[in-house]
């Protein structure tokens, strides 16, 4: 495949890659800010047992917070799925296996960016 | 592996590496059980079952061990981040890894403090 390719192009596999690669960086830094300023609210701030259903709705009031949870779910799945993604290339060697793992890995991310999505938009 | 290859012996950078993987992934998968636990919102006695639950000492053990996971992970993250965009910036490698793994260590004991702190007063 590599082979067909003139110097200077780059195999769709290569850009995609690429993007990934700059996606982690910038996902890491929003990240970086969205996944500390939530564990100081939901830890430090306010202790664990009083993020209740009636401190969730309270919260969730204003919109901002939703689009913030909304987010952090988002681009957690995002990076971390394709962290995982990365790990499982360099560590499932057997073909069939891998894409085993990867389907495994995009169903239940799929599945869970749905289940969270629904959460925040039906929440009453 | 072809022939004459090397294995990477590094030093602080593949502390840095292992570590990044481990955390990255630890987050993850408490993430996927993040979004489970969230999604029982519409069914307020199961959700703050649940939360009442996360007040365990056991589990406030284990928020302090993902506080130091996301910590180590956003602060490394970002020496990723200047090595990859600005080479050459960091002078002294294992420095910044050394200052990063502390800074990581002193905000989580301070953190953890925090966490830990309601169930010894009872306040929970």
């Amino acid at each position: 495949m590599a082979a067909a390719l003139t110097r200077g192009q780059r195999s769709s596999r290569q850009n995609f890659e690429t993007w990934a690669w700059f996606f982690m960086r910038i996902s890491g830094v929003i990240l970086f800010f969205l996944a500390l300023i939530h564990m100081y609210i939901m830890h430090i701030e306010n202790d664990v047992t009083h993020t209740t259903v009636s401190f969730v709705a309270r919260r969730w009031a204003n919109p901002w917070w939703k689009l913030f949870d909304w987010w952090l779910l988002v681009l957690g799945l995002l990076h971390g799925g394709n962290g995982l993604r990365t790990i499982i290339d360099d560590y499932v060697k057997k073909p069939f296996k891998r894409s085993l793992t990867k389907a495994l890995l995009y169903v239940v991310g799929s599945g869970l960016f749905l289940l969270g999505t629904i959460t925040v938009l039906t929440f009453k | 592996m072809s022939k004459g290859a090397t294995v990477y012996k590094g030093k602080s950078g593949q502390w840095a590496f292992v570590l990044h993987r481990i955390t990255g992934f630890l987050v993850f998968l408490f993430l996927l059980l993040h979004i489970v636990d969230v999604s029982t919102l519409n069914d307020p006695h199961v959700y703050n079952q649940i939360h009442q639950l996360y007040g365990n000492i056991f589990l406030r053990l284990f928020e302090v061990g993902l506080l130091f996971a996301l910590l180590f992970h956003a602060l490394n993250g970002l020496r990723v981040i200047m090595i990859d965009f600005w080479p050459g910036v960091i002078k002294n490698e294992k420095g910044v890894f050394n200052f990063m793994l502390s800074l990581a260590i002193v905000l989580t004991i301070i953190g953890g403090w925090f966490i830990v702190k309601p169930f010894f007063l009872g306040a929970h």
